[in-house]
This record gives C-alpha cells, structure tokens and sequence, in this order.
C-alpha cells in the first residue's frame, strides 16, 4: 500500500475519522519517524489526539522535512527473522565473502610445505600463513644432530620467513597466534586481527608435553629454531653438566649430541632401557655400550618427581636439583625435557573438529569432520595413528592442494618408511 | 527415600533459580525497553545521569546477579546471568550497560576484599543500587600490563596512607559516589620492593575534587569526570587490597568477562535494528555483508562461549585466560561489525543524529577502546601465549 493511496483512502471516507476508532501511528518513509496520533507533535503545533488526515498538507516531517504524502500507515509487526537471498547456488556466509584464500596454521615443514604445494598448482590463489615464530625455514631433525654433523646455527636457518613469503607470493604473519575456528562463517580469530578463510589448514604441529613436576623456567624444551639458539647460549663454552629427561627419538639424539660436545650428560626415562619403543632389548645394549665412550650416564626405570633450582654459588652457576621418586638426587647446571610430544588442541575445539589422538583426518583426502578445513603433518591422527615423521609431509601437502584448487587428487597414501636414528655413537635403522 | 528427599530438594532448587533468572531478565528488559529506551538518546548526547534508571535496576535484583546472595534463597553467584542481564541493557543503551558494568566490579572488589568494613551494609546497599560505586582501574590495569606508569602515588602514614595525583577520566561518579583505585608505594627503609595499594575513594571525602572532562563524542551521561586527590587518607575502612598484585591476578577474569555484556548488547541491538527494515529493504540489503542471520549466528554462538568461561569466573589458568581476553576482543569486534553493517542496513535514516543505530556506532566503537581494548588484549594475548623458557 503506497502513502498516497492510503491517505487518499482516509480522505475518501469523508475526512472525518470516527473518535472511537484506535489511535493510528504513521511512519516516514525517508526517516523512519513515526507520527503518533495519540501523541502529536507539539513542537510543529500538532496536539495530542490530532488525527492524521487532520493535519494540513503543508505540514513537514519535523525529522527530514519531507511532506505528509511521505508518511504511510505504520504497521508494528515482529519483523521476520529470515534475510532474503536470491543469489542462485548454494548458501554462502556473507560474513566471509571478502576472504583470504587459503589460510594455513603454522609455518614448520607441514606448513611450508602447503604453501608451495598451493603456489606450484597455482600461480594467484591467495594463501595467507598464520604463525606463533617467525616463520624462518630450517629442518627441525638437525637440531638433534648438529654438533655431530658440525652444523653452525647460522648455517641452520635455510630462508627467513619474510623471504620465502615473498618468493611464494604468500602473506605472512608472523608471531601471530591462531586463536580460535569460527567454521560456521569461516574465520580464523588471530591476536593479530580476524581472518576470513575459504580454506583452513592446520599444520601447527605438536608441542613438549606440558608435566606439572617441570615447570617451563628450570626446563628447556628444545622443539623450535630459536629455543634451541638460547638453550646453546645458555650452554656458553665449557662443558656443562645436563640432564635430559626422557630417552625416547629426541632425548636419546639429543643426549647424544651433546655428549659430542663435551658435556656430561645424564640421560633418565622410565623405561629400563634408551629407545625402548623402536629398538630391541639387544639393540638398546648396544647403544648404551657404544655410547660408553661419551660422558653419557643412562639411568633407566626412574620417574622424575621434581625440579629445584638451588642458590647460586660464588662463581654465579645456580644448579638444579632433579630428584626421582625413587629418591635419587643429582645436581646439574641444565634439564633438558624430551618427556614426548602432544598435539595442542585449541583450535580442533573451537572447531568442533573430531579428535582421536590428533586431528581426525580422512585416511585418503587429509579432510577433518569439518567442510572447508585441512589437515597435515604433526597435528594429525589417521584412524588414531599419528606420525611424527618427515617423509609423509611433502606428500601430504600434495594431497591437500589438490582438493583445495579442485584438481584431480592422487589418494593420500600412509607408507611405512624406514625409522633412522641418528644417535652417531650407534645410528640404527628400523 | 532419603535419596528421592535429596532428589527433589535439587530440583527445587533448579526451579527456583530458574524462575529467579527469567524474571530477572524479564523486569531488566521491561526497564530497557520502556523508560531507558525513552532516555538513551539524553544519555548519549545530552549528558543526562540516567540515577533513577540505575537504582531501580539495583531494586529489581540486576546489579547483584553475579554477588554470592545474603540469604539462601537456592541460588548462587552466577556471573552468566549479570552479562545477559547487562547485555539485555545494552541492547538499548550503551552508556547504562557500561556504568552498571563500572558498578558491577565495584561490587567484586568489595566482596573480594574481605575487608568487614567494605562487605556487610555497605556491600548490601551497594548490590541493592541504593547506592551507587565506580571504578578507577584503566591506569592501573594498563600498568600491570606495562602499557602505562601509576598516575596515583600513595605514601605511609599513621594508621593508613596519603594518596596523591590525578585519574583523567573515571566513569560513574558523582559527589555521594565511591570507586575503587590504585596507587604505588613509595618505597621506604622497610620497604624496598615496590608495591601497591587498593582501596576505595569517597567523593565527597577531604582531598577529593572532581573536575570536568572534555565533550566525548557520545555517551555523555556517564558521569565521567577527572579526580585530583591531594592527601586522600585511606584509612583501614577504605583498604581493598595490599599487596594488589594477587588480588588483581584472582579478579582479572572476572574484571573482563562482566565486560563482554556491554558488547553482546550493543551487537543484538544492531543486528535487531537490522530486521526493522528487513521487510522494506531487504530487496537491496541483501547484497551487503553480515547481514542479521549471520550475525546473530555468531552472536549466539559467542554467547555461549562466554557463558562457559563464565561458569569459573575466578579462573587464572593460561588457557582460560586467553579465552576470556579472545571472547572479549570478540565482543567488540562483533559490536562494531553489527553497528556498522546496521548503519548500511537502515541507510539514511540510520545516518540521523536521533537514530539509535548511529548512537550505536559511537557505542561500539567505546567497548573496543575501553580498557582492555581490543589492541590491549590482544597484545596480553600474545604475552600468555609466550613459551617460558630457562632465564
């Protein structure tokens, strides 16, 4: 019904509107403003009670000046809750039409590895990496085995992250932390701002187990570039005495390693014996004898109970106490926790991603539970099994590329490779 | 038997609770929609005080929600139901939301004080509304976050301490106001380390003055003055906290979380004034971003992100830290999405200075820059999420 008609309606029936009926409310069609009849308008000289075909027709909007022909009957419904969308196709957020592309969690091999994938099948797509580092590229197994293979930590760093953003064409952010998964409308909450995404892919890895007995300032965990260049700061020149707790893949290089380098080393775990997940009772003998010959004491069967930096002597060094449950004491000048890896899992939450051991993936596409995220590497678990390996990494990152960019897809295949562990006094394959 | 007795007693206790809550909520939403909605423009532009409106929330029980209750009535303390009660608020106007949030925390640092003189009547007329306290917290909560040095300088005296210095601009105040502040210490032969003092400010009290702030561009009615003190005795009576660092550490949570119904309001009153013109304008609305649908989707959904978190209010976990600052930045950010996309929606009549959704805009852009603002806590954010290593 146009303004125009529904005055002239009123007007027809005689101009004069029986007292009794209900007082009407007219709206403004350019402003909103709604004129009451019971109400008036006292300030343009309309008093209460003034009907509105009463009014003159010189009579103004007192909000936009508009004339009275503008106004139409005002109808208060309860508006309906239900946007109108004629866009042909299938149901589109408009929170997140502006995206940006393909945005990546973590900028680690599986991370790296993603974005290349992408850029290698497509030259434009937009991909957007997401990092809590600096994004800087190095392989993280060295870090086990530098002094063996003499590695300096310049020679480490294999690219900055801001120039393999750039040979890539991708937007990097840096010490960045990924928040939270809003998947319904698609955006990735960051601290450094909200991104809107077409595709998700977690690639953010698996971090040191968190123990309540190590607290983070008396312990290096050693799973990053930059953690690893203080924790060899804070070693400085003379050998130094170190305690790595836990003689898994990483304790058992790691202590290795360092024994290279002069140190003495203390290597404790749980198990009666090093490496007792992948080695044989016959083949964890021989590590240990071969590594006789290195300042490495190992000490199975123990259960660290606590941490205890004690007062710091004349020469400045403040030891710490690492005492066992079986009540074992040894001072040492560094602990080093390799107690094993565990996948963070904000982000899987936030999206309602199912999780056994790890992100749930699809054994052949690397698809989570959720339409429009993608997982890799570290993070992952298929059928329950995660892989904290290498080799599946690159050919991960192939699989998910395609499915995002809509290219025929080899089926993601997991192979078992051969496990080398490079402990240098005795390295093994499995 | 005696389990079926200890079965009923529950429910009894869940129906009570529950009809306490949507009655609550009911009388809050009849205040807002009828004689706050009539006032929220005055508030905003004309500076009017909205007092009555502030009192008679207290009256009806909306300023106590999240207080443990006096008598046992089967409830308790429920930090959920003061932000849904301030966002109902919010929803209408944005300067009431805020100050009920000034006196809100007020009330935490009063019962989380343990200080006798603070609890008893004086905390019971404060839960009530009949009267009515602020908070002066901005600086030294930027402060502890290294963003800013103390404005407030406290020295030892006989039985308490001399406070001197000035607070640029604190919210919901007035001649027979009170609000809770912080001051360092000067460090003394016995006291080398530095620390801090908590306490109340009078405003009627020797030492006091309030002096007028400049025009903001909105929300003039909160009573926002600046406060000189000069030789302000705190005395045992007005004591919140000594040391502050642990008690601004057991409250922070709850500081922020009462914070995000500011924003869940103001971001449902957009998304509301959105659907006022859906019926008209939905033919060409449609194609702009965030439409209402979509909005409210998320809006529900941080809702009950926040209603989680503010299950454990006292919480001081890391993990549950960043998701009480990572909800809060939402909130805003959610807020000024809603405000802005409902300007677009409604057009030219929401681009009048009377229209409600142009009151909003300024509205939203106030919970993204009130400390915390969204720059502070994603800065704090990022600190938490740090790997602490091995000095």
């Amino acid at each position: 019904m146009s303004a125009q008609s529904s005055t002239d309606d009123l007007q027809e029936s005689g101009g004069v509107v029986d007292a009794s009926l209900p007082w009407q409310v007219f709206i403004c069609r350019a402003c909103g403003l709604l004129y009451d009849e019971a109400k008036g308008d006292e300030d343009s000289g309309l008093a209460p009670g003034t009907r509105f075909v009463d009014i003159p027709d010189d009579w103004a909007c007192p909000l936009c000046g508009v004339t009275k022909a503008d106004f139409e009957p005002y109808i208060a419904e309860c508006p309906v809750r239900q946007s109108r969308r004629s866009a042909v196709g299938a149901f589109q957020s408009t929170v997140s039409r502006h995206n940006n592309g393909t945005v990546i969690v973590g900028a680690g091999r599986a991370g790296w590895q993603m974005a290349q994938a992408l850029r290698e099948s497509d030259p434009d797509t937009p991909i957007t990496l997401v990092t809590a580092c600096s994004g800087d590229m190095y392989d993280k197994p060295l870090l086990s085995v530098a002094f063996a293979r003499g590695i300096t930590l310049e020679k480490m760093l294999r690219e900055q992250g801001l120039q393999a953003a750039i040979r890539l064409n991708i937007n990097l952010m840096a010490f960045t932390q990924a928040l939270r998964v809003l998947p319904a409308s698609r955006q990735l909450r960051t601290s450094r701002g909200t991104l809107r995404y077409k595709n998700l892919v977690l690639a953010h890895g698996a971090l040191p187990r968190e123990l309540q007995q190590f607290p983070a300032s008396l312990c290096w965990r050693i799973n990053h570039l930059q953690t690893y260049k203080k924790f060899r700061d804070a070693l400085g020149v003379l050998p130094q005495r170190i305690a790595v707790i836990g003689a898994g893949l990483i304790g058992s290089e790691l202590a290795n390693d360092l024994a290279l380098a002069g140190h003495h080393i203390t290597l404790l775990d749980i198990a009666s014996r090093p490496l007792a997940s992948c080695l044989s009772h016959a083949q964890s003998t021989e590590l240990v004898e071969a590594w006789s010959n290195l300042q490495i004491n190992f000490i199975g069967g123990v259960r660290v109970s606590g941490l205890r930096q004690l007062l710091g002597t004349a020469d400045a060094s403040s030891p710490i106490q690492v005492t066992t449950e079986c009540q074992k004491c040894l001072l040492v000048d560094h602990v080093v926790l390799a107690a094993g890896l565990e996948t963070p899992s904000r982000l899987a939450d936030s999206a309602g991603l199912v999780w056994n051991n790890g992100v749930d993936v699809n054994a052949t596409t690397l698809a989570t539970s959720v339409e429009g995220i993608y997982a890799l590497g570290d993070c992952i678990a298929i059928n329950g099994e995660v892989s904290r390996y290498i080799e599946p990494i690159s050919r991960q990152a192939r699989t998910v590329a395609a499915h995002i960019l809509g290219l025929a897809a080899k089926p993601y295949k997991q192979i078992r490779v051969p496990l080398r562990i490079k402990t240098s006094s005795l390295p093994f394959t499995v | 038997m005696q389990v079926i007795e200890h079965e009923s007693l529950i429910l009894k206790d869940l129906l009570s609770s529950d009809f306490f809550n949507e009655n609550l909520l009911s009388a809050t939403k009849a205040l807002a929609d009828g004689p706050l909605a009539e006032l929220a423009d005055d508030i905003d532009r004309k500076g009017f005080y909205p007092k009555s409106v502030l009192m008679k929330l207290g009256e009806i029980g909306a300023l106590s929600a999240h207080m443990a209750p006096s008598s046992d009535c089967g409830r308790s303390a429920d930090y959920g139901l003061a932000i849904q009660v301030m966002t109902e608020v919010g929803r209408v106007c944005g300067s009431t939301a805020f100050m009920m949030w000034c006196h809100l925390v007020c009330g935490v640092y009063m019962e989380q004080s343990d200080n006798p003189a603070l609890m008893g009547e004086r905390l019971a007329n404060h839960n009530q509304g009949i009267t009515l306290g602020a908070t002066g917290m901005s600086n030294p909560m930027k402060t502890f976050a290294g963003i800013e040095t103390f404005l407030l300088h406290a020295r030892k005296v006989d039985g308490g301490w001399l406070v001197n210095g000035t607070l640029p601009w604190v919210s919901n105040i007035g001649p027979d106001h009170y609000f809770g502040a912080v001051a360092d210490l000067e460090a003394t032969e016995d006291t080398a380390e530095k620390s801090e003092v908590m306490f109340m400010v009078q405003c009627d009290a020797v030492g006091v003055e309030l002096r007028n702030c400049p025009s903001f561009s909105g929300m003039e009615g909160t009573n926002t003055w600046a406060v000189k003190l000069t030789d302000y005795f705190v005395g045992p009576n007005e004591l919140i906290a000594h040391p502050v660092r642990p008690f601004i550490g057991r409250i922070r949570a709850a500081f922020i979380l009462l914070q995000t119904g500011m924003g869940l309001g103001a971001a449902q009153g957009a998304i509301d004034s959105m659907w006022v013109v859906e019926r008209t304008l939905g033919h060409v609305n449609e194609f702009l971003d965030d439409r209402p649908d979509d909005l409210q989707d998320e809006l529900d959904g941080l809702k009950a992100r926040i209603m989680e978190l503010a299950k454990t209010p006292f919480g001081t976990e890391k993990e549950f830290l960043i998701d009480v600052l990572d909800s809060r930045a939402h909130a805003s950010e959610l807020a000024l999405r809603a405000a802005q996309s409902a300007l677009l929606h409604q057009g030219a009549r929401g681009y009048l200075m009377t229209s409600n959704v142009q009151r909003r805009v300024r509205e939203s852009h106030f919970v993204a820059i009130v400390t915390p603002a969204v720059k502070h806590l994603r800065k704090e954010i990022a600190r938490l999420s740090a790997d602490e290593q091995p000095a």
